[in-house]
């Protein structure tokens, strides 16, 4: 089956579209303009319908290019809101997003009731149906693609500087202006390439979904770009194919189910910024503290009678310094296993030398103490 | 440095404002070259904006700004700007040295990618802050401090003569602040001119030769024995001076 001709070609589309889109939406995301994303597919629907309705045809190129010029138009309408307006930029966006959204299902609704057969497949912009691609559409789409990633690989630290600092980027005299416009172009450019397939509700999605993964498991710009791309193909190819293999689903809701999961599993499983670990690094601090307690109370006993340090003290004692949080013979058995601290007899405790040292630290406020294994 | 080599910058007549509100009001302003001059004032003064006009990111509604004698725009690659640390998301996905790299952008030029040179002249500006072991760190695990000083790398890495800088010495701790001042005397030593916003009134005199005190109008600038004055800081602050007592450069008798 998936040498299936029409399959592979499908696959093919709907993954390099994915690639585009998870890569440069790290870019939105990390200017923290995911909702941007949202806007200019949205806005693109009114230009699908009038493109058609001017032309006559629902060939890929002119429904595209109606679907960039209308995402662009809106884009442009949410930075002239914000500049003239005091509306704040997420509800222009929200603005944007409706209205546009809204005159394109009126155009739409209207398309359907002409007495034309022409138009039947419009309403597949909506949700998507990688079925409805051609070999030639998978074409356009490929070589839009692979341009758009080329401007990316060209411009890349053009863009880098202004995703991370725009106004230091405009003191060196860089047009901060103009490679915003074109990192902003390149992204209504990957969304238009979706909208036939993934469709307008849900292509933001795409680009949103692999950028928010990626980033749980890098801490590079470049990786999270290529990590991206390649969660976002990924999902755009297996999403076309189950939703291409007679299930009936469309596609835009089977690639976001997909790329949804991916975020999910990194939410939950990165090692350094997923939630489980977030738990785990969470849990060994409180341990640390109750142990921190413990070496502290023992040394401060010591110290009150005038004792060596490495005097013993009963347990009982240690209860009563104050209300401790689980189980004392567990933070004492867990001292003695880092060999900071030893039972001299039953229920009798003593620092080590180790122990000694660290309790000392404890007290001094020596720096990193937290991080002394 | 000739009796008649221009001024590191000169501003004259600038008025700025946001919508109808006027944030800096006929600003005359000049800083000599070869100095470490300190821009104070309450917030609201519009130090940052008086910085950012003269680096061009505002645009003024009157004035004329000259850098070494020249637009700004003909004089960049003589200045470095330091921004303040708050201005960026430190969650992004970098490091300390691909921050300092930023700094060699402007003369690469289009599409060049920063190569082995670039490298090297950005390790050593992370050298002459004390950062160069956590090169390689990703930026959201660098303390404040730390970040300050990968911003200030970044600046030195750019080889200019007048460095701006937007609160230097906002929230870092000692050792930062004694390594920025000990980086900021270099650049005096060998001829360079340091702007700076600055909060701390009490290290004004210690650490800068020059001051200007702002609130929306420039209240004084000069030289800090001369105008480093309580009654100067009384008009700049409306009377509310925090830390006013042994701080002015004008001492007792």
């Amino acid at each position: 089956m998936i040498f299936d001709y029409t399959l592979r070609t499908v696959a093919l589309g709907a993954g390099t579209l994915g690639a585009v889109a998870g890569a440069l939406g790290c870019f939105a995301m990390l200017r923290r303009q995911s909702l941007l994303g949202d806007a200019i597919s949205h806005a693109a629907l009114p230009g699908i319908g009038l493109a058609f309705l001017l032309t006559g045809s629902r060939a890929t190129p002119i429904l595209v290019l109606g679907a960039a010029l209308a995402g662009w138009v809106g884009t442009l309408f949410v930075l002239w809101i914000v500049k003239q307006t005091r509306i704040p930029e997420d509800s222009a966006l929200g603005i944007v997003l409706s209205v546009f959204f809204g005159i394109g299902l009126v155009i739409l609704t209207w398309v359907q009731r002409q007495p034309n057969a022409a138009q039947a497949g419009l309403e597949t912009f909506l949700w998507g149906q990688a079925a409805t691609l051609l070999t030639r559409d998978v074409w356009l789409i490929a070589g839009v693609g692979v341009v758009a990633l080329s401007l990316l690989a060209l411009f890349w630290k053009e863009f880098k500087l202004l995703s991370f600092d725009p106004e230091f980027g405009a003191s060196l005299g860089l047009p901060m202006l103009r490679i915003d416009i074109l990192l902003t172009s390149l992204l209504v450019v990957a969304i238009v390439l979706g909208l036939q397939t993934v469709g307008v509700v849900l292509m933001s999605a795409l680009v949103v979904a692999p950028a928010a993964a990626a980033r749980q498991w890098t801490d590079s710009l470049r990786v999270m770009v290529v990590l991206a791309g390649v969660l976002g193909g990924g999902a755009g190819a297996a999403g076309a194919v189950v939703s291409s293999t007679g299930s009936g689903i469309p596609t835009g809701p089977t690639i976001v189910l997909i790329a949804s999961a991916a975020v999910v599993f990194s939410l939950l499983a990165s090692p350094r910024r997923g939630v489980a670990a977030e738990l785990l690094r969470a849990a060994r601090t409180r341990k640390r503290v109750r142990t921190d307690a413990v070496l502290a109370d023992l040394y401060a006993l010591a110290a009150q009678h005038g004792e060596a340090a490495e005097h013993p003290h009963s347990m009982a004692v240690l209860r009563t310094m104050r209300d401790r949080e689980g189980s004392l013979d567990r933070t004492l058995a867990a001292l003695a296993r880092r060999g900071w601290a030893s039972e001299t007899s039953r229920g009798e405790w003593a620092l080590t030398p180790a122990g000694i040292e660290r309790a000392r630290d404890l007290f001094l406020g020596n720096g990193d103490v937290g991080e002394a294994e | 440095m000739t009796p008649d080599s221009p001024p590191a910058i000169e501003v004259n007549d600038l008025t700025v404002a946001y919508r109808e509100r006027p944030v800096l009001w006929d600003i005359d302003f000049t800083v000599r070259q070869g100095t470490l001059t300190a821009i104070v004032g309450p917030n609201g003064a519009g130090k940052t904006t008086l910085i950012k006009a003269v680096l061009g990111l505002v645009r003024p509604a009157a004035g004329v700004i000259r850098v070494l004698g020249q637009p700004y725009r003909d004089a960049r690659t003589e200045v470095a700007y330091v921004p303040q640390r708050g201005s960026v998301d430190w969650d992004f996905p970098t490091s300390a040295l691909d921050v300092v790299l930023m700094g060699t952008y402007a003369n690469l030029g289009w599409i060049r990618r920063p190569g082995k040179r670039e490298r090297q002249q950005a390790e050593e500006a992370l050298e002459k802050v004390g950062m160069s072991a956590y090169a390689d760190r990703q930026i959201s695990q660098l303390s404040g401090g730390q970040q300050q000083r990968v911003f200030l790398a970044r600046a030195l890495v750019q080889g200019a003569r007048i460095h701006i800088m937007d609160e230097p010495f906002q929230g870092v701790d000692a050792r930062t602040e004694r390594a920025i001042v000990e980086v900021l005397r270099e650049l005096r030593a060998r001829g360079d001119t340091v702007v700076a916003v600055h909060h701390a009134l009490q290290t004004v005199p210690e650490y800068f030769d020059d001051v200007a005190l702002l609130n929306v109008r420039m209240i004084a600038s000069g030289p800090v024995d001369q105008v480093f004055t309580e009654e100067n800081l009384r008009v700049a602050y409306g009377g509310r001076v925090p830390f006013l007592q042994g701080v002015t450069g004008g001492r007792a008798p």
